[in-house]
């Protein structure tokens, strides 16, 4: 087995991990698909436009960003089982290991959201199903990157309540500031410019808005909207990486991380 | 065997060149140097704290040392880790494996690691599964074995592994009696195929059963390495050889005895000669002829070995297990 097979193998036993905690993810699909039905029937009569096309692509990012943030708790159990050692003496250089939870991460993340994906496809009928799939390793990159930054959470929490802490306040910050669930006009009502700027740049934003605007609604892929998504998830997938590789190294030279 | 200098492979499966570890303040090993013959079983023996997984952990590179550095197969464990692990493989103090897997979907991950062969894979793992008799709770996940079915799962990796060099810290604390003669001879099988082995253990019994070479390590310091039979015999007088006679012990024969070396005693009863002597097959002969020329009758003869444990307290001061 060369090095990268060795490599994949790890990601894809980390990622099994993600099925074999099925009931969480049950939990969390149908909480989505709820929110998708409830929110956006209800909302419907109350909002100008027709918000359940809106929501809908906005909810499959969450759902992505619940994926990919559960790197982050799969690290942290692996350090507190000790299961971190033991790769650590595998045939595999410690910048594969990284290498390995990060598209791990990732793989959770596309996945998760290409589920909810085509749980909203049969709500919404798509206007873009090829834009959907040219979508898709964008949002792979994307949710490396949101793995990333629970990578990182991971390697500064000492306890597991305060990974949750971590998370759940990232996830109120990216989802507020956002264009997920109310559009960049909204926003601009109540909120300063810099902050509506930074709701349209944020990640998840722009992910939503892709799949909005290109597969549910069949306009054309624009490669601004691709390369913003590419240039905002690569810095976070390499903080989780640098995060996870100094976690390793903390463990080599004080015993435990 | 030849010594060579001028290429940079060593004559040691294992080889420690002043190598240190320090956690903080704890200094956990200091400047050991340490050498494994290749397929030999060296056994680690010393008690808690003493820097035997300190040890173990720096070998196998989860650990970086502080200083100074090891050498596996020839591989060096600082600049070449990658390749050290290729050819070794460690069962852990405290087992470590994935929560929600089976032990044998953990096994075969393990397999798939080292490149065990596809086809031989699985018969390999179903038998060392059932020789360690785990068997019975192979749809168990690893979460839910308990502590002894852990560790041996643990040892049942590097059976399947087969590596260069097997590790094993203390492989059968929490193992039930007969699961330690189960692993003691699964460990001694593995040597027959060819790996060097490791074992770290506080347990005199195993390192009895296993060692081909003891190595007493104490507060991060080698104390002393060497077979156990000559362990045993650098303890002057640590043999006792007790003879029993049908009369009181003639007076002559205890003078012509001290004149040989040794000491001896006289029991109350006066007829019980105890020698404490350094090597008790030099002296039963000597005692026996000498009695014979005297024209004493022997009645009984005892000979008592020091255990291993007195020459651990022999070595360090101190006992491995409290009998006092
Ligand atoms: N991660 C760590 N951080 C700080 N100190 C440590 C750490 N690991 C071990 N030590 C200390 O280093 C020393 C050696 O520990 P080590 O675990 O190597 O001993 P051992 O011989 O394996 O003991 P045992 O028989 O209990 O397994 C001990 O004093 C221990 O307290
Ligand atoms: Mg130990």
């Amino acid at each position: 087995m060369s090095e990268f097979s060795r490599l994949v193998h790890i990601a894809r036993t980390d990622f099994s991990y993600f099925f074999r905690t099925k009931w969480l993810m049950a939990i969390l699909i149908s909480l989505n698909v709820s929110d998708m039905l409830v929110t956006g029937l209800v909302y419907k009569g109350l909002v100008g436009f027709d918000y359940f096309r809106f929501l809908v692509p906005g909810i499959v990012v969450m759902g992505l960003f619940s994926a990919a943030t559960d790197t982050g708790r799969r690290i942290w159990l692996a350090l507190r089982e000790g299961v971190v050692q033991y790769y650590m003496t595998l045939p595999v250089r410690t910048s594969g290991l990284v290498a390995a939870y990060i598209i791990s991460g990732g793989l959770g993340g596309i996945v998760y959201s290409g589920l909810l994906l085509i749980i909203a496809f049969v709500a919404i009928p798509p206007q873009g199903i090829l834009n959907a799939i040219l979508l898709l390793p964008f949002l792979f990159i994307l949710a490396t990157g949101i793995a990333g930054l629970a990578a990182f959470f991971a390697s500064i929490s000492r306890v597991g309540e305060i990974y949750w802490v971590y998370a759940q306040a990232l996830q109120v910050s990216l989802v507020t500031i956002s264009t997920i669930f109310y559009p960049a006009s909204t926003i601009s009502q109540y909120l300063p410019a810099p902050i509506v700027t930074i709701a349209e740049y944020n990640p998840l934003s722009l992910a939503a808005g892709a799949l909005r605007d290109s597969a549910f609604g069949g306009s054309a892929l624009s490669t601004g909207v691709v390369s913003n998504l590419l240039m905002v998830s690569l810095p976070l997938a390499g903080i989780g990486a640098l995060a996870y590789w100094i976690i390793l190294r903390t463990i080599r030279v004080r015993g435990k991380p | 065997m030849t010594h060579s200098q001028a290429h940079d492979l060593s004559l040691y499966a294992v080889e420690t060149i002043s190598l240190s570890k320090r956690y903080g303040k704890t200094d956990a090993l200091r400047e050991l140097n340490f050498t494994v013959d290749e397929g030999e079983i060296m056994v680690i023996l010393g008690p808690n704290g003493s820097g035997k997984t300190t040890l173990l952990m720096t070998l196998c590179t989860i650990l970086k040392p502080s200083s100074g550095t090891a050498k596996v197969m020839g591989i060096d464990v600082v600049k070449d880790g990658t390749k050290v692990r290729e050819v070794m493989g460690i069962a852990f103090q405290e087992a470590r494996g994935f929560w929600r897997h089976k032990p044998s979907s953990i096994l075969k991950f393990h397999a798939s690691m080292f490149d065990i062969d596809p086809v031989k894979r699985q018969d390999l793992i179903e038998q060392t599964m059932k020789d360690l008799e785990l068997w019975e709770s192979r749809d168990k996940l690893f979460m839910h074995l308990s502590g002894g079915q852990a560790k041996r799962l643990e040892t049942a990796k590097i059976l399947v592994q087969r590596p260069k060099l097997a590790i094993f810290d203390e492989p059968t604390s929490q193992v039930d009696l007969r699961g330690k003669r189960k692993i003691w001879d699964k460990i001694l099988e593995l040597r027959k195929q060819g790996s060097t082995i490791i074992v770290a253990t506080n347990e005199v019994r195993e390192a009895e059963y296993l060692a081909d070479r003891v190595t007493i390590l104490y507060g991060g310091r080698l104390i002393v390495r060497d077979s156990i039979p000559k362990l045993k015999d650098a303890i002057a007088g640590g043999d006792v050889v007790e003879v029993g006679f049908e009369d009181p012990v003639p007076g002559k024969l205890l003078e012509g005895l001290k004149t040989l070396g040794g000491t001896f005693t006289v029991s109350p009863g006066g007829d019980q000669l105890r020698a404490n002597v350094s090597k008790a097959e030099d002296w039963v002969p000597r005692m026996t002829s000498a009695s014979y020329n005297m024209g004493a009758k022997i009645s009984t003869i005892k000979i008592t070995e020091p255990s291993l444990d007195d020459v651990f307290l022999h070595f360090t001061g101190k006992g491995l297990v409290d009998n006092q």
